[in-house]
């Protein structure tokens, strides 16, 4: 218990005496876990704009301009007893003409040719929201097997090549992303991990002196453990501070942004606050712990 | 009390720096060690501090075979001995009672006793009044002195000192060579390795002489022959 009471005293007398390397050291560890947490709320962010994006994919099928309300019913009703559909919304020929007329109602010159033309010349459609968006051709490919009379088009070849582009972006969106913060994390641990070590280094002198007046390895390793376990927690206690401010100053703008869709970041780190911070705390504090013993280890040799 | 035993040491360039070493010194005894640079002083105090190991031979304190011991026993030898360099080697950012006892407080003394010890060996080398300055707020004879004060709680019967006046003026040497000579006569054994030729001759003890590894002269009241 007193030699318990006596690291944690050489600690903080070592913290409190050497405040530019703590500051200098917490400031390191606290900028590597800026640029995690950064990228991880970018990586975020992207994964809502992808969601969002695969949210809007849709697929028309196209119905003759004959068909009764009640067959169309049927073929919604059909339709929409597939596990692949999410949902399927049924567009009259007169909600189809007003939503072109409110489409184009700055365009005088398609207005007037719609006149001109003096019918209706839109097709009722079924818009049908796919379950599962990577599953979409699946879906397509059900589509095409439906006989049914009311079908005035199987034609999905404009579908396919959009979701096959939007596959391929969010695919590389992904792979990108998951590139990038790799070599962020890897960067960030090994900057985190020489910043102890040259923390150690400016106290090799020192450690010489311990073993030379008789210090066990438990009186020369543990104060520098404990320094580090310290560091870790500040740097995570500031990193908290300083990050729910950032992002509630974030949220509104991407509130703007992403207008229409549900995306709360502040919620996301709230509601997942002991998985990213305390794991962002045991990451760092094993990475300083594993610098700090290798680093006394090198010095302590005496 | 210290026995060498054809104690020979190299390094990685397999020159030998020590060189069938045998010498005796008995408990209480005044050792000056002298020699050139090279000559393997500081090795042989490296030998008696656990920090080198010998290729052959032995080196024994008491019954105590030091070439033997396992380096979780090298704490336990350096407190039976004090040490003290040349560079002084205080911790920068403790004071000088901190620098004292913190050789207590690692070797698990309790707070009574580090109450007790502290003052009184900072009291023997004339520090009592600037024990809460740092190292670098005092001189060096003083800082040196610390040192010697650090090198005694633990009431070593053995002092080693490697070139303990090479960084400090003529007044303060001899200030650390009556220091050293107080506390032989407490009956700590002395070593004292030193290039400094007039403390030498003036002392008139038992004079170690080393050349090349090896001791060209071993005399009872002896004079700085090179």
């Amino acid at each position: 218990m007193l030699s318990i009471f006596r690291i944690i005293k050489f600690s903080f007398q070592d913290i409190v005496r050497n405040i530019w390397l703590t500051i200098v050291t917490i400031t390191i560890l606290l900028l590597a876990l800026f640029s995690i947490n950064t990228l991880a709320t970018l990586r975020l962010i992207s994964d809502n704009a992808v969601q969002a994006v695969k949210e809007k994919v849709d697929i028309s099928l196209y119905l003759k301009s004959d068909s009764s309300d009640n067959e169309i019913m049927l073929l919604k009703n059909k339709i929409a007893s597939s596990s692949r559909v999410k949902n399927v919304v049924y567009i009259s020929k007169q909600s189809a003409i007003e939503s072109f007329r409110q489409k184009y109602e700055n365009d005088p010159a398609v207005l007037a040719a719609l006149k001109e033309l003096g019918r209706n010349p839109l097709s009722p459609s079924l818009t049908i929201i796919p379950n599962n968006f990577d599953e979409s051709n699946l879906l397509i490919n059900e589509l095409k097997t439906i006989n049914s009379p009311l079908i005035e088009s199987r034609d999905f070849s404009d579908n396919s090549i959009i979701l096959n582009k939007i596959n391929n972006i969010t695919k590389r969106v992904n792979e990108v992303g998951l590139f990038v913060i790799s070599i962020f994390i890897l960067t960030s641990l090994l900057v985190v991990y020489n910043a102890i070590r040259v923390a150690i280094y400016t106290h090799r002198q020192e450690i010489e002196i311990m073993r030379l007046v008789g210090a066990s390895n438990f009186f020369v390793y543990m104060p520098y453990v404990f320094s580090a376990i310290v560091y870790s927690l500040l740097s995570v206690l500031i990193m908290i501070c300083v990050f729910y401010p950032f992002l509630t100053l974030l949220q509104p703008y991407l509130e703007t942004f992403f207008m229409g869709y549900n995306i709360n970041i502040l919620a996301y780190f709230v509601d997942n606050f002991w998985f990213i911070f305390g794991g962002q705390f045991i990451v760092v504090l094993f990475i300083n712990v594993v610098a700090s013993l290798f680093a006394v280890r090198k010095y302590a040799k005496v | 009390m210290i026995n060498l035993e054809n104690v020979s040491k190299s390094y990685s360039n397999k020159i030998k720096v020590l060189k069938n070493i045998n010498l005796s010194i008995k408990p209480g005894e005044f050792v000056s060690v002298v020699g050139q640079s090279g000559a393997g002083k500081t090795t042989l105090v490296r030998l008696l501090t656990g920090e080198e190991r010998t290729d052959e031979g032995r080196v024994l304190i008491g019954d105590w075979d030091i070439t033997k011991i396992s380096r979780r026993e090298v704490p336990y030898l350096r407190r039976q001995m004090g040490v003290i360099f040349q560079d002084f080697k205080l911790l920068p950012k403790k004071t000088l009672m901190e620098n004292v006892s913190f050789a207590l407080e690692v070797s698990g003394g309790s707070s009574e006793k580090i109450k007790k010890i502290v003052p009184s060996v900072l009291k023997i080398v004339g520090l009592e009044d600037k024990k809460n300055r740092y190292p670098n707020e005092v001189s060096g004879g003083e800082q040196q002195r610390t040192a010697i004060a650090r090198a005694l709680v633990h009431q070593p019967k053995i002092l080693l000192a490697d070139e303990p006046t090479g960084n400090l003026d003529a007044i303060n040497a001899n200030e650390i060579i009556n220091l050293l000579l107080r506390i032989n006569k407490f009956g700590t054994t002395v070593i004292l390795v030193t290039h400094n030729k007039e403390i030498v001759n003036h002392l008139n003890k038992r004079v170690i002489t080393m050349e090349r590894g090896q001791i060209i002269s071993d005399q009872e009241h002896g004079k700085y022959l090179l």
